[in-house]
């Protein structure tokens, strides 16, 4: 059955969803700030009233824009709307998820938040890939995938709502560490440790914050890790192999020449352990180098002599 | 036996003169000529959605013989000596039974187990407790006034906070469910009460069956619309009828009253984790009512109890700290059994101004919206919109029970930030954070029973600790200024000593031990145990009211309410 789609959002990710939507026969809207040239019979607008009539949203824009643009669609939406977002990013220093941010903003409670290996391509060309979407709502995961899924994408479940929104964010900070570990020439074996023990760290803070350590394990963690560190080419790897080169961070963020949300997330996440007197020696010690207060081999030297637990 | 007898067999007045409901009365008066068919409608539902599938029906049958002969063992009593019989038979015939005889015996399971449940309102009695629970209370507090003609001292004691009046417009649009925390088995006296007092319609309720056992508590609980919960029983199908009953009553339009945290708070700790299985038969009455067209809107009203002093603080917090709150579900023996307690209580309380808070909380609609004045949902800037949409699948109003699980459970966490938002700090819990805080940061490292055992060990300057007094209200207004959290209104206007004062005299004489008493210049900590009850409730505000060197405690402290 064709559902009507709107798309908020004509970046990377927005396109591909809009592009896989109408490739799956479904009625889609995509609604940004400046006049898109999208690929007939997808229709595109700039007035936010295009989206009052969607049934299925799809939220595409950079975790920093979110408030304001869910400010804009709660002008639009009520109760009948099902919304998905797809950002990586959290909000502010206390951590919001974007789903408790259109939860504030709108009145839109039918929520979910896709994530995973999705790689923009893949999507948009119908390749197979897999992603992993939070939501409390069983409808909403059937009209994900009934607009997404198919041989195209396999798109698993889970309630784990804010461990999804949670892993997905961390995953950036983790694939800039990666990077770094891979620049500076560390064996396989290291970056794997970096990454498992890494994952623990990130799920052990998300667990006080209502998350699942599965899903950490899981497609919204792990398995989004191994995609960047496979080669997806996303910036936050780009970034972490600038600043292993001996760039400043804000001269690699330039390089990069994109904003990456996982640096911002990284140091509220640090603050928030810090405060619960949780223990993140990875973050902490990166943190350390790429501020300058700490050298490489000290670095590595700090990490392996600390006390080795139970896994 | 009279236990039993009053418990099973709760006592009515005669039927010599009955009260004939007038239209302006509210729904409840109307209960008991309605009662006979909200058992059948419960029996009917729950029936009808075991008997189409033989395999489910089993099932039910086993799991309800099987629990209710492991709970009988384990009473042995009279009870017991009655019923177990029937379940161990029942239980082996259950495979050999054709489908009639199986839906024969559900049917009866069922029946017996709604009436059981099903509670009485007699307006008499309503009429009669109006007038002499403020007076008995009254009396107790201020014995020479018991015979007097006086106003009762009770309003002295108890303060209704909150939009009444919007609440009193809505009561006559649609189901009002209010979902108080809870902390004590005062709770629902003191809100229908509160509820009496605002002019509010009295509500239904739960009860625990263990509150039966007590004739007088009896005799008005069962006359005054409560429904009775038998904590001891784990049978699924009671959960069931339950759930259904208050489902059934609230689509029905009848005001309703339950504890989302399911038991008092252990802690003291503000509620977060909730029990979502009333609050989700209130979300499916809302369905409900909107497949069947009908128009009766169900709100919540969020609604914090704010004690100075709570009756049950010392058992309270020690069953917390056995086993972290989950060491008995049921307590029977606590401060609320013992009436000497009670006189205790009472006494304090009456002499000290603003010592109980009702808040109620401006109320929401079943998806967390807040309400315009006439009952609209509205949005975050003030548009209405339908509520109808939630339940809506490609424009059509369902009954899909996964999906209103999902609402519930983000109905349950907006309850859980409306609680904060609308808890009322009381003198004692501010001295208590701020006493508790210097214990921590004058024993570093040490773990939290270590420090319960320092009884009488640590004295603070008093001069000093009323300038920290001074900087933690501080905070705490501006935090309220926010809308974080509110403050009583003494809290607000006391100078720092009066508040330090007014909460160690609440304390004194009234705990087995004290929590911290006057001692020339210095305040000396008694029992860290009833300190760390009383503060808990502001373990989510401690590190925004301390000073940068006070933060690692403060930190510390916050940490107890992680995983609450």
């Amino acid at each position: 059955m064709s559902l009507r789609v709107g798309v908020v959002g004509a970046g990377g990710f927005g396109r591909a969803i809009a592009l896989a939507s109408a490739r799956h026969g479904h009625d889609v809207v995509v609604w940004s700030r400046q006049d898109r040239d999208l690929p007939e019979p997808i229709r595109a607008s700039t007035d936010i009233e295009v989206i009052r009539d969607c049934e299925l949203i799809f939220m595409a824009v950079p975790a920093r824009h979110a408030v304001t643009v869910a400010e804009e669609l709660g002008e639009v939406v009520d109760g009948r709307h099902s919304m998905v977002h797809v950002s990586r990013g959290l909000v502010g220093a206390d951590l919001k998820t974007i789903t408790q941010v259109i939860r504030d903003k709108t009145v839109c409670r039918r929520l979910g938040a896709l994530a995973g290996p999705l790689v923009v391509d893949a999507l948009a060309e119908g390749r197979p890939s897999g992603s992993i979407l939070g939501t409390g709502f069983p409808e909403l995961t059937q009209m994900v995938r009934e607009t997404l899924g198919g041989a195209g994408l396999r798109v698993y479940e889970t309630r784990d709502v804010i461990g999804v929104e949670l892993a997905s964010a961390t995953v950036g900070f983790l694939t800039v560490v990666l990077a770094y570990a891979q620049e500076i020439g560390l064996d396989p074996s290291t970056l794997a440790v970096v990454a498992t023990r890494g994952m623990v760290e990130v799920s052990r803070i998300g667990q006080t914050l209502g998350a699942k350590e599965s899903t950490f394990m899981g497609l919204a963690g792990l398995g989004d890790l191994i995609a960047a560190v496979a080669g997806d080419d996303r910036p936050e790897f780009r970034l972490g192999r600038a600043l292993a080169r001996g760039a400043k961070l804000s001269n690699a963020v330039g390089e990069v020449g994109t904003y990456v949300e996982g640096i911002d997330v990284a140091r509220h996440l640090i603050e928030h352990a810090r405060r619960l007197g949780l223990e993140t020696p990875i973050s902490s010690t990166f943190a350390a180098v790429t501020e300058g207060r700490m050298s490489q081999e000290d670095a590595i030297q700090a990490l392996m002599e600390r006390h080795v637990g139970k896994e | 036996m009279l236990k039993r007898f009053l418990s099973e067999r709760p006592l009515r007045l005669p039927h010599i003169k009955p009260y004939v409901p007038r239209p302006s009365d509210p729904s409840i008066f109307w209960f008991n000529s309605e009662r006979d068919d909200i058992v059948s409608e419960v029996v009917n539902r729950i029936c009808t959605a075991h008997e189409s599938d033989r395999t489910r029906l089993e099932i039910a049958l086993n799991d309800a013989a099987f629990h209710e002969i492991r709970r009988l063992e384990k009473q042995r009593d009279e009870e017991a000596r009655d019923r177990l019989g029937y379940w161990r038979s029942m239980i082996r015939r259950i495979g050999k039974m054709d489908d009639s005889e199986q839906r024969h015996v559900l049917h009866t399971i069922v029946t017996d187990m709604t009436r059981d449940v099903s509670g009485n309102f007699d307006p008499r009695v309503y009429r009669f407790a109006r007038r002499a629970v403020p007076r008995l209370i009254g009396g107790v507090m201020e014995p020479r006034r018991l015979m007097a003609a006086a106003p009762e001292p009770l309003e002295r004691v108890l303060k209704v906070e909150g939009d009444v009046e919007h609440l009193r417009r809505l009561q006559s649009e649609g189901s009002l469910v209010f979902v108080p925390t809870h902390s004590s088995n005062l709770d629902s006296i003191v809100l229908s009460q509160a509820l009496e007092i605002s002019g509010l319609a009295p509500t239904i309720y739960g009860a625990g069956k263990n509150l039966f056992t007590n004739p007088i508590i009896s005799f008005f609980m069962h006359n005054l619309g409560a429904y009775r919960v038998d904590r001891r029983i784990r049978v699924s199908l009671y959960k069931d009828i339950l759930k259904l009953y208050s489902q059934v009553m609230i689509e029905r339009g009848y005001h309703s009253l339950f504890f989302p945290g399911g038991t008092r708070s252990r802690s003291g700790m503000i509620e977060r984790r909730l029990k979502l299985g009333l609050l989700g038969s209130a979300v499916e009455a809302f369905t409900t009512n909107q497949v069947r067209r009908v128009d009766r809107p169900v709100w919540f009203v969020p609604t914090t109890i704010n004690y100075a002093l709570v009756l049950e603080a010392e058992t309270l917090i020690k069953d917390w700290l056995m086993e972290e709150g989950q060491a008995r579900y049921i307590i029977e023996d606590d401060e609320f059994s013992r009436i000497d307690r009670w006189f205790t209580f009472f006494r304090k309380m009456v002499g000290m101004r603003g010592a109980c808070i009702i808040r109620f909380g401006d109320p929401i609609d079943p998806f967390g919206n807040r309400l315009g004045p006439g009952g609209q949902s509205l949005t975050p800037t003030g548009r209405a919109i339908d509520p109808g949409g939630y339940v809506e699948q490609r424009g059509k109003p369902v009954v899909d029970s996964v999906r209103d699980a999902a609402y519930t459970r983000e109905l349950g966490e907006v309850l859980g930030q409306r609680y904060e938002q609308d808890t009322v700090l009381m003198s004692t819990q501010v001295v208590a954070h701020v006493l508790f805080r210097d214990l921590v940061q004058s024993t570093p490292g040490m773990d939290l029973f270590a420090r319960l055992r320092l009884r009488g060990e640590i004295g603070l300057d008093r001069e000093a600790l009323c300038q920290e007094l001074g900087e933690a209200r501080d905070r705490l207004v501006a935090l309220e200024a926010k809308g974080r959290v509110r403050t009583s209104e003494v809290v607000k206007e006391d100078a720092p000593a009066e508040l330090l004062e007014r909460a160690l005299n609440f304390w004194s004489g009234y705990h087995d031990s004290t929590a911290a008493t006057l001692e020339g210049n210095r305040v000396v900590l008694g029992d860290p145990a009833l300190l760390l009850y009383y503060q808990n409730r502001l373990v989510s505000f401690a590190e925004d009211i301390a000073s940068p060197d006070q933060l690692p405690a403060a930190c510390e402290i916050e940490k107890l309410g992680v995983h609450r």
